[in-house]
């Protein structure tokens, strides 16, 4: 029998996420009564709270099958990585640049091979925000990296 | 970097000087910035008081230096957030405004700031004050600040003030007015005045030291009353509210106001910053200007350099004596 | 002035050339300005504010009311069509929205949420004019407790949508809640969870939250299938027109969704997030086949979505008649207006009636329009789901880091928006529910600040909750309904595990 791994997966996440805030929490901050709450009064109720579901998820799954579904290991890569580097550029090289950057690398993992179409997507792509976001919205960011100083 | 920074300029504007053959090289590096967009940092989102504010006075000021001045809301922290991203910024290119908060009190209640208000900061001018207003219901007991206090005193910790967060100038402005009193209230932090407002019309909480602009629309129409003003002289957009100091036995220097500055990250050359000061002052000079911002709820003021260093002192110490207050009472 | 001789004074205000002219221009803008994904109602507002410096005060809060509601229709298209919804309320839209997209019906849904904006904004607009002193005078007597004790009722009224599995949707809110508690604590000053970030002292960005958990997950799932499938059928005309079985079952849930929007938009705070989830759950409970829902349940776009546009206009009753702003974007109208040198408050009704009559009337007015600006832009948004996956993704990619820029400036907040769509892409794979994390997030700080702030105006005595009445109700409400829950958990148990 195939387990339900990702319930199992999922909910043990849950327990250690909630068990983990409600520990930090705890250490961190004043607890106080519950006629006069504390910061950490919600923070560690809650966290028990999620600990708890967490295993209530996990464990029955243990004894339950489930299906797989495939992890996109690939396409998950390339698209956080091209919205962590968008994140990090913007404010030091400016729009165009950064957008064409993150249109390369998020297209990395689409199915078709070749580079003039990807390269062309980003010079459209990086064409359309500016026309959009910069002419249209007048958004205040830099559109160009900073020459000089 | 920012040594670095004058070098260049100075050079570049001498070097414009020989070419043009001015003799005066203060004068040339004074035509010769700025060769580029100034940025404006402002800590609050667009549309806000503060960011009106700002833009009430960089309008104008673009015109008088000749480059367009760019408003970069940076909003988050009270404020901090719009310090910190003027302090990253190009020097000679990068300005802000900001509330007092940032400045004063902020590098005590905000944890992990980034920057030194003494040694990163440089004061350019004071461009406006608001003080707040003592406001309760209507029908609340209490007719003026002298019943007010009475019955505080009559009743410790009996009456519940609300403010816009623990550690707001609301909050603070209670706290010292309370110490002053020699009383005790009950602090109930909200979000927002628009809450604190509804609470009082409610009748779940007493009263609040609140702006004037969000207080004067309920006083209007009944639903309020003002008791007092925090700042030294009547407030022109409430002028009948009596000022608190020296009323009702309360200190003659009593004085909580909210204020808002133009800055620079130090290392600004002095120059820009004379330049600044100067252009800002006769903005704030203007009616058109002034009326603006009163209705808005603020005052504008203007000074020196030195005036805005010197308030920053003084508050930051008055503010901190009640912080350390707040925090040896909890 | 009585209500008829307002509404015809409102009419000839309303109707004037150029304050009808700056109320197409907020419409227009607010619906294409919506459809980029992340850019809200709150983002338009505040990139228009500077065109509104140089026109009246009607005409500028006419044209921010028609941007403000236009951008709404906006945002329903970009979550039906691609899960890329930019508040909670859009992400309830998107619930059954977006699976009705991937089964070739998408403009039925668009038509669905655009007949039920338009139906739930009327009757926002009737309950405004007739109720507006009624709704105002409810907003001021709800105290701390009261919210607090309504929206733990909406929080266990929502918990139960889309759950297969009861324990993994009641994780999911917890988890929202918990995100909720990242930031300056209100009632402390305490930096909760922030981990160093200044950035984090506001708290966690609902919009890069909305877009990593919806939007990003999605993409990366797709990325590959959707090329695999091709590029969807020609959809011919006919298939973007509701079937009459569609039309029959839409009057009833935008008829129940608009009343509670109408009812809880008045309530300063969250009004709108709250309606939209309220009418999703009772729509899904009153349904004979409950299990439709989350699978395209055309009842699941079209009352969530007139709950939401009726409490969009009913959130005017305490900014128009008490001077009092609900949520930040009427913090930012009302801010407009004092520009213009207006102050709003509880006399304004009386002191500038053309103001208050002239934005019903436009609010009706810029309602239409937009019915029938957007009903023959279906077509255009739906020819939109021709383009080649592998061209559209990255394009969305970089629309939605820069809508979520939009939001403050924040690089910090773009980058954010990578580490939440890790989590969301996770919990999709696991087939935990993201709209209830949301939910969680939304009222998870309302519910901690007002409890706590309840609870000190009471001087720490819990009986509070059942002292007030309208708590009361609330309370005995939320008992109910769990009761409710446990006796059927109960009785299902006892005819054991097959059934």
């Amino acid at each position: 029998m195939r387990r339900d791994w990702h319930d199992i997966w999922g909910g043990a996440a849950m327990a250690a996420i909630g068990a983990a805030v409600a520990f930090y929490a705890m250490g961190q901050y004043e607890f106080g009564t519950l006629r006069r709450m504390g910061p950490g009064f919600f923070p560690t109720v809650l966290g028990a709270l999620l600990a708890g579901l967490g295993l209530m998820i996990a464990l029955p799954a243990w004894r339950r099958s489930g299906e797989a579904r495939p992890f996109a290991a690939h396409e998950a890569l390339a698209v956080l990585a091209a919205i962590a580097l968008f994140g990090l550029g913007l404010q030091r090289l400016g729009l165009m640049p950064t957008t064409a950057v993150a249109v390369l690398v998020a297209s990395l993992p689409a199915p078709r091979r070749g580079w003039r179409w990807r390269v062309m997507l980003a010079v459209a792509i990086a064409a359309l925000t500016w026309l959009v976001f910069k002419e249209g919205l007048q958004m205040t960011m830099p559109v160009w990296p900073r020459l000089g100083t | 970097m920012a040594a670095i920074d004058r070098r260049n300029l100075l050079v570049a504007s001498a070097l414009a000087g020989v070419g043009a053959l001015l003799p005066a090289l203060a004068v040339a590096q004074q035509a010769e910035w700025p060769t580029q967009p100034v940025h404006v940092y402002v800590g609050f989102p667009a549309g806000s008081s503060p960011d009106v504010l700002a833009r009430l006075v960089t309008e104008p000021l673009a015109e008088r230096l000749g480059q367009p001045v760019v408003v970069e809301n940076k909003p988050g922290a009270g404020g901090v957030i719009g310090v910190q991203q003027m302090l990253a910024g190009e020097p000679g290119y990068s300005f802000g405004t900001t509330i007092n908060g940032p400045l004063t009190t902020s590098p005590r209640l905000v944890p992990d700031i980034s920057y030194d208000v003494q040694n990163d900061i440089a004061p350019v001018a004071l461009m406006a004050t608001a003080p707040l207003v003592l406001a309760m219901a209507a029908d609340a007991g209490p007719a003026d600040l002298a019943g007010f206090i009475e019955a505080a005193k009559a009743d410790p910790g009996g009456i519940a003030y609300g403010s816009v967060g623990q550690g707001s100038g609301a909050h603070l402005t209670a706290e010292l007015f309370a110490d002053a009193a020699g009383i005790e209230m009950l602090h109930i932090p909200f979000t927002s005045y628009a809450e604190v407002t509804t609470s009082i019309i409610g009748g779940e909480i007493d009263a609040g030291f609140m702006a004037p602009s969000a207080a004067l629309p309920q006083v209007e129409a009944d639903k309020m009353k003002m008791l007092g003003v925090t700042s030294q002289q009547p407030f022109a957009q409430v002028p009948d509210v009596p000022v608190i100091a020296g009323n009702a036995g309360m200190p003659e220097d009593f004085r909580a106001e909210l204020w808002n500055a133009f800055i620079a990250p130090a290392g600004t050359d002095p120059a820009i910053i004379d330049r600044l000061n100067t252009a800002i002052n006769e903005i704030l000079q203007d009616p058109d200007v002034q009326e603006k911002m009163l209705a808005m709820g603020w005052k504008a003021e203007g000074g020196a350099p030195a005036d805005l260093a010197q308030r920053i002192t003084d508050d930051t110490q008055v503010w901190g004596a009640v912080i350390d207050r707040i925090e040896a009472a909890q | 002035m009585t209500t008829l001789e307002g509404l015809l004074y409102g009419l000839t205000v309303a109707l004037q050339p150029d304050i009808l002219i700056y109320c197409v221009l907020g419409v227009v803008m607010g619906t294409f300005i919506g459809v980029l994904p992340g850019i809200g109602a709150m983002a338009a507002i505040s990139l228009l504010l500077p065109i509104t410096y140089y026109i009246t005060p009607e005409a500028a809060l006419i044209m921010l009311g028609g941007v403000y509601y236009g951008a709404q229709y906006g945002g329903a298209v970009a979550s039906i069509l691609l899960r890329l919804p930019g508040t909670p309320q859009s992400a309830v839209t998107s619930l059954d929205g977006y699976p009705m997209a991937r089964q070739g019906r998408a403009g039925v849904a668009l038509f669905a949420s655009m007949v039920a904006s338009f139906c739930g904004s009327i009757i926002g607009i009737v309950v405004l004019v007739l109720l507006a002193g009624f709704l105002s005078r409810a907003a001021t007597s709800f105290g701390a407790a009261d919210y607090a004790a309504m929206m733990v009722l909406g929080l266990v009224a929502a918990s139960t949508i889309g759950a297969k599995r009861p324990s993994k949707a009641f994780a999911m809110v917890v988890l929202g809640l918990i995100l909720g508690c990242v930031g300056t604590d209100v009632n402390s000053g305490v930096a909760r969870l922030t981990f160093g970030r200044t950035e984090l002292l506001d708290g966690i960005n609902l919009v890069a939250l909305a877009m990593g958990l919806f939007g990003v997950a999605e993409l990366i799932g797709n990325i590959t299938s959707a090329e695999r499938k091709g590029s969807p059928p020609h959809v011919s005309l006919r298939q973007l027109l509701p079937t009459r079985d569609d039309l029959r079952r839409m009057p009833g849930p935008i008829a129940r969704g608009g009343a509670l929007g109408s009812f809880f938009g008045a309530l300063p705070g969250t009004g709108s997030t709250i309606s939209s989830f309220l009418s999703y759950a009772m729509e899904r409970r009153i349904s004979r086949r409950p299990e439709r829902f989350g699978e395209g349940a055309v009842e699941g776009v079209a009352g969530p979505e007139a709950a939401n546009n009726s409490a969009a206009i009913s959130a005017f009753v305490p900014t128009l008649t008490l001077g009092i702003p609900g949520d930040p974007i009427m913090a930012l109208m009302l801010g407009a207006l004092v520009i213009h040198g207006v102050q709003p408050g509880p006399l304004m009704l009386e002191a500038r009636p053309e103001m208050f009559w002239g934005l019903v009337v436009s609010f009706g007015i810029g309602n239409l329009l937009l019915l029938i600006l957007n009903l023959p832009l279906i077509g255009i948004w739906v020819s939109m789901l021709r383009i080649p996956f592998r061209w559209l993704y990255p394009a969305i990619i970089v629309f939605v880091c820069l809508g979520v820029y939009s939001v403050r400036g924040s690089g910090f907040d773009i980058a954010a928006v990578a580490v939440i769509g890790a989590l969301g892409y996770l919990l999709a794979l696991a087939q935990f529910n993201p709209a209830l994390l949301l939910l969680g997030f939304v009222l998870g700080p309302l519910i901690e600040t007002n409890l706590r702030r309840a609870m000190l105006i009471s001087r720490g005595d819990p009986v509070v909750f059942l002292e007030r009445p309208i708590s009361a109700v609330f309370v005995v409400a939320t008992l109910a309904l769990i009761g409710s829950s446990l006796w059927g958990a109960w009785r299902r148990f006892r005819s054991g595990p097959a059934a």
